[in-house]
């Protein structure tokens, strides 16, 4: 096409000019693709080490005291409920002694919420324990090894695979026995929280509500906490970072935009009387428009694919420095960014181009060709 | 049959300083195959009759036609049409394309249109106003005035219009180039293309079949 032609060897007059214009773009798209991988990246570092589940509802007992085993049928009539003992007491691994937190499960429930690594889960009734993966790193503890808990010394049956930090219970960090030797060992009764898992996401706030309208009837008994919302709430946070980032980048890239600007509305002037000429022997308005559009475009498309590239490079590196690990570079929603680096980029040269051909293809023809 | 009709054509300018009556009720007539000159002294209103000729602007009052079409209430699109269809123009500058070679400047208006085998088109039109072929890959810059003003001819008839305009086409040559040129310019219409030339150049009024002079916007 003849205008795109032009657009090429009208760029090509002024090389160091266009080249600083481009300059300008590659400099705000790789702004823009950098933070934007940096944003992603730290969000997905951060669910990765997260447990987050929004299909859970945790019930906790109102005021400090545990649910009663009465609460607790209530609640599980409403909904398949795990309930939960806890405790933080001092353990003895191998001459090593700590405060760890203690969880006493149902010995069928275990495997509803959690994985394991090595080893086995508890059978019924065990007076076995399960170790969380972060104390059997920290103590290289291995299957098969007692624990020494008050009076009791469970052996290690099993150790846990890497959940992430909860808002229901932080295995990693844990011992989890069965509730009867929890009971046996703390003379407990009730329970101090209890995880009820919701089949389908979209039942969660129907049977939030269910649970409430039961116990919370005459006084308030239950705290009942939304899995989804708290997910919810930490996603927009990181939402939040990434596009604030992302505006941080955009900064620079308005910068090059009014740069582009700039240099069309040179080259217009400029070319005020070529225009006229043009104009003259039969090129109309929009072929004069396309002409510096085509400008713009070609700035903003180099600009943009460079500024992609290198910005993948120093996202990279910045991953690397940062977060220590390159490989959410390579996410689906990091590559994304490449892409919107690339079309903010573009935009904002077209953009910014539209006024300046706008106004050349508005000149009038016998004005144009006067001008000296 | 006119190729170019005015009747009773007015063009006011307003400005500032008040209003100025550059064409004040011209009528004009120019038939198919005239070689006509325009003279007058500066500021005589030459340029505005040009112009409005030319379709590059719109008369206050009159009627004009142009090929037998009456063109006093198109808009832009249309008259642009027109100058790419019907009318070459040639100017005191050349004017070329400086980023198209001479070839490219010559195919340009045929691009315009969409005209096929341009190519060919351009290359027998280089030749025609008396170009060497080895200068068609030239750029205008690379190309002496009166070779540019050549090729500006050339560009002129490449979509075989009803009228070459000429404003002051020898204003930048030298006598002999402009001799050569104006020499090219009759060839052309005794080809059978009308030609209207604006100039002062009595020289180059000489070549011309019929001449109107304009003083204050008047023919006289």
């Amino acid at each position: 096409m003849i205008f795109f032609e032009f657009a090429k060897r009208n760029l090509g007059r002024h090389k160091f000019r266009s080249v600083l214009a481009v300059i300008g773009i590659i400099i705000g798209v790789l702004a823009v693709t950098a933070l934007g991988i940096l944003g992603n990246s730290v969000r997905l570092a951060a669910s990765d080490q997260l447990y987050l589940f929004g299909n859970e509802l945790v019930v906790f007992p109102y005021g400090g005291d545990t649910i009663s085993e009465d609460h607790f049928e209530q609640i599980d009539k409403v909904a398949d409920a795990i309930p939960v003992k806890s405790s933080v007491d001092k353990v003895i691994f191998n001459d090593d002694s700590t405060l760890v937190a203690v969880y006493g499960m149902r010995t069928e429930d275990i495997p509803k919420l959690l994985e394991k690594d090595k080893g086995q889960f508890l059978k019924h009734g065990s007076l076995d324990c399960l170790v969380g993966s972060r104390i059997a790193d920290d103590y290289e503890l291995r299957v098969g090894e007692r624990a020494t808990l008050r009076t009791q010394k469970p052996r290690i049956v099993g150790i846990l695979k890497e959940r992430g930090v909860g808002f229901d219970i932080n295995p990693d960090n844990a011992i989890i026995v069965s509730d009867k030797l929890f009971s046996a060992l703390y003379n407990s009764s009730g329970y101090n929280l209890v995880i009820v898992k919701v089949a389908k996401i979209e039942d969660v706030e129907e049977t939030r509500k269910k649970i409430e309208d039961r116990l919370n009837k005459k006084e308030q008994v239950v705290v009942v906490m939304e899995m989804k919302m708290i997910v919810e709430g930490i996603k927009n946070l990181f939402n939040m970072i990434s596009l604030f980032l992302m505006g941080i980048g955009s900064i620079s890239l308005v910068v090059a935009g009014v740069s582009i600007l700039n240099v069309m509305m040179m080259s217009t002037v400029e070319r005020t009387k070529e225009i006229g000429v043009m104009r003259a022997i039969g090129t109309s308005q929009k072929g004069i428009l396309h002409m510096f559009l085509f400008e713009s475009l070609i700035l903003g498309v180099i600009g943009g694919v460079i500024g992609a590239i290198l910005g993948f490079g120093v996202g990279y590196l910045v991953d690397v420095l940062i977060l220590n690990e390159a490989s959410y570079l390579f996410a689906p929603s990091s590559i994304l960014y490449l892409f919107l680096g690339t079309a903010f980029g573009i935009g904002t040269s077209v953009i910014s181009g539209l006024y300046p051909a706008w106004r050349a293809s508005k000149l009038k023809p016998i004005e144009a060709l006067r001008y000296e | 049959m006119n190729v170019v009709e005015l009747v009773e054509v007015t063009k006011v300018y307003n400005l500032p300083r008040g209003s100025i009556r550059a064409l004040d009720n011209v009528s004009v007539s120019i038939e198919a195959g005239d070689f006509v000159s325009i003279m007058g002294p500066s500021g005589s209103g030459k340029t505005t009759l040009l112009n409005i000729i030319g379709c590059l602007d719109v008369p206050t009052s009159g009627r004009v036609a142009i090929g037998g079409k009456d063109i006093s209430d198109l808009g832009d699109d249309d008259l642009t049409k027109i100058r790419r269809d019907k009318i070459g123009f040639v100017f005191q500058q050349f004017n070329l394309i400086p980023t198209l070679t001479a070839l490219e400047n010559i195919a340009y208006p045929m691009i315009l249109r969409g005209v096929n085998g341009h190519e060919e088109r351009s290359k027998e039109l280089l030749r025609s106003v008396g170009i060497d072929e080895k200068l068609g890959e030239n750029k205008p810059n690379e190309l002496s005035g009166g070779e540019q003003q050549r090729v500006a001819i050339a560009r002129a008839l490449a979509n075989e219009p009803d009228i070459i305009l000429a404003d002051e086409p020898t204003g930048n040559l030298d006598s002999k180039t402009s001799k050569a040129l104006m020499v090219l310019l009759k060839e052309t219409n005794e080809r059978g293309k009308t030609i209207i030339v604006v100039t002062h150049d009595p020289v180059v009024a000489g070549f011309t079949m019929k001449t109107f002079t304009l003083v204050d916007g008047r023919i006289v």
